[in-house]
């Protein structure tokens, strides 16, 4: 018997306190942000939708190899001085935001914007395109530099480059050994 | 229907010959509120009685294992992620941890550090997940949102952290990716205080209900041997007397130098092993893991984050090892096998959602179909983590 | 009924005989409660996700009708009766689409003896009391005939229980407000809303303890009543995705959702009617008799929101255990004591 009144007393009590708690929230003001009216404001470090920079891209691959869902198709033609990359492409039906193709990249082209809300109608469009084949991005360091590309210490880098132009403009030396185009990277 | 004597206290009596009623069969289906993601239960019922529970599993198998074997030992790191997407710290801790064992690295202390500190906010961040949808299930709408508004705080220290609020991809195998932001220590440490008054607040309003206990008390008793026979690991285990924790009996990374209790359930309400421990013992962890923080900030060092004596393309050498560290859920295990490689041979995860959710084969006969959505609620199981 | 039939007499006179007057005013005042049902369902829908969403630190409705999302209802109307009808294939046809109306018109049958303001009754009758409890009944019937007709199982489930919960909760209820048809002496609601008058502590809630007790009996089975609450076992969204109305879909759907909140509008506007004073004030003369009731009634519809948004709820058999073992031998108790005393104090003559 005292228990079953116990367990009346427990009940109401107990409801009672739960009670205190939520309607002292009734007059706390709410934690909502009001979106799309006020948005948070995002860290430096946020991973957003990921924008290459093409002037910066030289097509080193590190991104597309590094990709774990193999979502970044660099499509590059022709081999050493005239390697073109025309098209750079992140598909973001597949990608998972990781963050390791930004970490990876060693000119800084691939960089997380604060991006989040790109939806869309057509899951095609959802596969953003970076480079322009009209305008295709020159890969080979020396060809990158002529075209006014980005390239890290490019004072440096243009100096070397005239000093070589200059010691091949020689007319004494023949040109016997070619200057070693195969690396085109 | 032979006299199966069922375990929550009602004896289920032959029928007479006259009334030949059939069980109920029911489908508590892939789409439920109640299941806790894509789980599907046969139930079969007398009424309002379970008769037997089979569990179907694999609505959410995204075939990480066999991808393992096509992706670097790094790379694999995001699919960790994605296991159990409630607590991915932990996940990545237990795969890092795995292959740092089976190669010969030092992690730098100052990631150590960090990893603890993230690895615990991501318990409590877990626990109030399982707090406040257990509450939920039992029809008590309002814990939840408070749960989600302090796991947002958490969130947002991680995301200011990692860059993401729920995926975070932050650990490394030899440390982690990204160093601390300015001012983490302070906003951790408000984290934690502001924490443990919410969760006297979560007792106040809904573990020490009449109504919740009445619910839980009770129901699904497991005992210790049941969870040795199912593998039952975490708030599971502990729930039923057993003070075990992957913390405290087998030490990884730097838990060995913090203190810190295990919570486990002494029947308050009810008996040893019922819901309510479980969910108890759960509550209670939050405030352990707050202890532990606390301590991890205090002794924080500088240095590195990222172990300078590992290339960029790891190379595990031939072996096996299996390695288990302690999540939210219970024991996340993972069983590494290398062949020398780049590309890992067979990595086998060993779930502690997946043996937890089959205890329910044994345990549900017997008890009402509400007490089966307790008893699930109680496992806190994540289909992620169950089908991977 | 009467003051609808004094405006037609004072408009038409004597160019309509009594029994069109009667039958004009019996009409005009059904359209009034059927307007009053719909508006309610309309404003307590909005208040009940109002309420939850600052209980639980969050807006609720906002953008709709610009301030605080007052016409989040309006356009939660025009999305349902947007809606396909779908009727599933092995569905009792008949018994599928009486199912709402019959709850529907179980509650708003009771509705014809609310007193809202003196003379401003549908039908003063003289069981008006329990005319209000028998008619209720009819909601049980309308849910085990929903949960059967869906075909589907867990439909059954909560029409089962639902039926047994509404059934059982009928009977502290009803005896919990029989020590007040004691104190008055008449089933009359209208009478029964005059002896409270004179202030607040003529109203029957502060008559004696076991009135008090009585009216927290009457409060918490009105719960149970209208499955809200701690008592949602029938509907829980969390086990059985929405119970015996899973298969309704659009408007058959709105029925029972308006069926619900004119439910609890209605067990409120009893409450008050019976236990608070109905239209009389706190003090003072009476002064807008209509306002005052649906005030009260409105505060009661409150308490039972922050009461649903904050406990968790009971199992079936716990809920049938509450009904039976305690509150039915509460409300008994109620009605003893509340007999002895008023014997003791000389009342009863």
């Amino acid at each position: 018997m005292t228990q079953y009144v116990r367990d009346i007393v427990d009940a109401v009590v107990s409801a009672l306190k739960g009670l205190r708690i939520t309607s002292k929230h009734l007059t706390k003001k709410p934690v909502t942000l009001q979106y799309p009216d006020e948005r948070w404001v995002l860290p430096e470090r946020f991973k957003g939708f990921i924008i290459n920079d093409t002037w910066r891209c030289d097509a080193c691959m590190r991104c597309a190899k590094v990709c774990p869902v193999d979502c970044i198709s660099i499509e590059t033609v022709g081999k050493g001085r005239d390697r073109f990359m025309y098209r750079y492409a992140i598909d973001y039906n597949k990608c998972i935001w990781c963050g390791y193709c930004t970490t990876e990249c060693p000119t800084d082209a691939c960089q997380h914007s604060l991006d989040y809300d790109h939806a869309l109608y057509k899951r095609q469009r959802l596969v953003y395109e970076f480079a322009d084949p009209k305008d295709p991005v020159p890969c080979h360091k020396e060809t990158r530099l002529e075209m006014g590309y980005y390239v890290p210490n490019a004072e440096e880098e243009m100096a070397k480059l005239v000093a070589k132009k200059a010691a091949a403009a020689q007319p004494a030396d023949p040109p016997a050994a070619a200057p070693d185009e195969g690396k085109g990277e | 229907m032979s006299d199966t004597t069922l375990t929550n206290g009602w004896e289920y009596q032959d029928k007479p010959r006259e009334m030949q009623s059939e069980l109920l069969e029911i489908n508590m289906g892939p789409q439920h509120p109640a299941t806790h993601g894509v789980l599907r239960l046969l139930i079969k019922t007398d009424g309002e009685i379970v008769h037997t529970v089979t569990p179907y599993l694999g609505y959410l198998h995204r075939c990480a294992e066999k991808i393992a074997e096509g992706c670097d030992w790094r790379q694999w790191m995001v699919y960790t992620d994605r296991f159990d997407y409630l607590a991915p710290m932990n996940m990545n801790f237990g795969y890092a941890v795995a292959v740092e064992n089976m190669l010969d690295v030092t992690v730098p202390e100052r990631a150590e550090y960090i990893r603890v500190i993230c690895a615990e906010l991501q318990r409590i961040a877990s626990h109030l997940i399982a707090i406040g949808t257990f509450g939920l299930d039992m029809g008590a709408w309002t814990p939840l949102l408070y749960c989600f508004r302090e796991r947002e705080e958490i969130l947002n220290i991680f995301e200011r952290l990692s860059g993401g609020r729920m995926l975070y991809n932050y650990f490394d195998i030899g440390g982690v990716r990204f160093d601390t932001y300015d001012g983490f220590e302070d906003e951790v440490l408000h984290m934690v205080n502001v924490m443990e008054q919410k969760l006297d607040e979560y007792n106040t309003l809904l573990s020490y209900n009449k109504i919740f206990i009445e619910r839980l008390a009770d129901v699904a008793v497991i005992d210790t041997a049941t969870c040795y026979e199912y593998g039952c690991t975490g708030p599971v285990l502990r729930g039923s007397g057993t003070p075990f924790d992957c913390r405290k009996d087998d030490p990884y990374s730097i838990y060995d130098r913090f203190e810190f209790d295990v919570p486990y359930g002494m029947g308050e309400q009810g008996s040893v092993g019922d819901c309510w421990d479980r969910y108890m013992v759960r509550v209670r962890e939050c405030f352990e893991s707050c202890r532990i923080i606390r301590q991890a900030v205090a002794d924080l060092p500088g240095g590195d984050i990222m172990s300078p004596d590992l290339k960029k393309l790891v190379k595990v050498p031939q072996g096996s090892l299996y390695t288990r560290t302690e999540s939210s859920k219970g024991e996340i295990g993972f069983h590494i096998i290398a062949d020398g490689g780049s590309k890992p041979f067979r990595n086998k995860v060993r779930s502690p959602s997946y043996s937890n959710l089959h205890v329910i084969e044994k345990v549900g006969p017997g008890m009402m179909v509400s007490d089966l959505v307790a008893t699930i609620g109680s496992l806190d199981i994540v289909l992620g983590e169950i089908d991977r | 009924m009467q003051v609808m039939t004094d405006l037609f007499a004072s408009i038409f006179g004597d160019s309509m005989s009594p029994t069109a007057l009667l039958i004009a005013g019996g009409l005009t005042m059904a359209l009034i409660m059927s307007l009053v049902m719909a508006l309610c369902a309309i404003v307590f829908t909005w208040m009940e996700r109002k309420v939850a969403g600052f209980m639980q630190s969050r807006y609720g409705p906002m953008r709709v009708g610009g301030f605080h999302g007052v016409l989040q209802p309006v356009a939660d109307m025009l999305k349902i009766l947007g809606k396909e009808d779908i009727i599933p294939d092995e569905a009792d046809k008949g018994l599928f689409i009486l199912a709402p109306f019959v709850i529907f018109i179980g509650s708003l049958m009771a509705w014809a003896a609310i007193p809202f303001a003196p003379g401003f009754i549908a039908s003063d009758l003289d069981l008006g009391l329990f005319y209000i409890f028998a008619v209720s009944s009819a909601a049980p019937a309308g849910i085990l005939m929903a949960g059967w007709a869906s075909n589907n199982k867990w439909a059954l489930y909560g029409a089962a229980r639902g039926a047994a919960q509404m059934v059982s909760y009928e009977i502290p209820l009803a005896l919990a407000a029989i020590p007040v048809v004691m104190v008055t002496g008449t089933l009359n609601m209208n009478a029964i809303v005059e002896a409270q008058g004179g202030g607040i502590w003529n109203w029957f809630i502060f008559h004696d303890p076991f009135l008090f007790i009585a009216f927290v009996i009457y409060f918490i089975a009105s719960i149970a009543e209208v499955n809200r609450g701690p008592f949602d076992m029938p509907e829980t969204e969390s086990e059985l995705v929405a119970g015996y109305h899973i298969e309704y879909t659009g408007m058959r759907f709105a029925f029972f959702f308006l069926a619900e909140y004119a439910n609890l509008f209605l067990v409120s506007c009893i409450a008050t009617a019976v236990f608070l004073g109905g239209w009389q004030p706190v003090a003072g003369p009476v002064f807008v008799p209509g306002l005052v009731f649906v005030f009260k009634a409105v505060l009661l519809v409150f308490m039972q929101m922050l009461i649903r948004w904050t406990l968790p709820r009971l199992r079936v058999d716990q809920l049938m255990h509450t009904c039976w073992k305690v509150m039915v031998p509460l409300a008994l108790l109620c009605v003893l004591g509340s007999g002895i005393w008023m014997m003791v104090s000389g009342e009863l003559l």
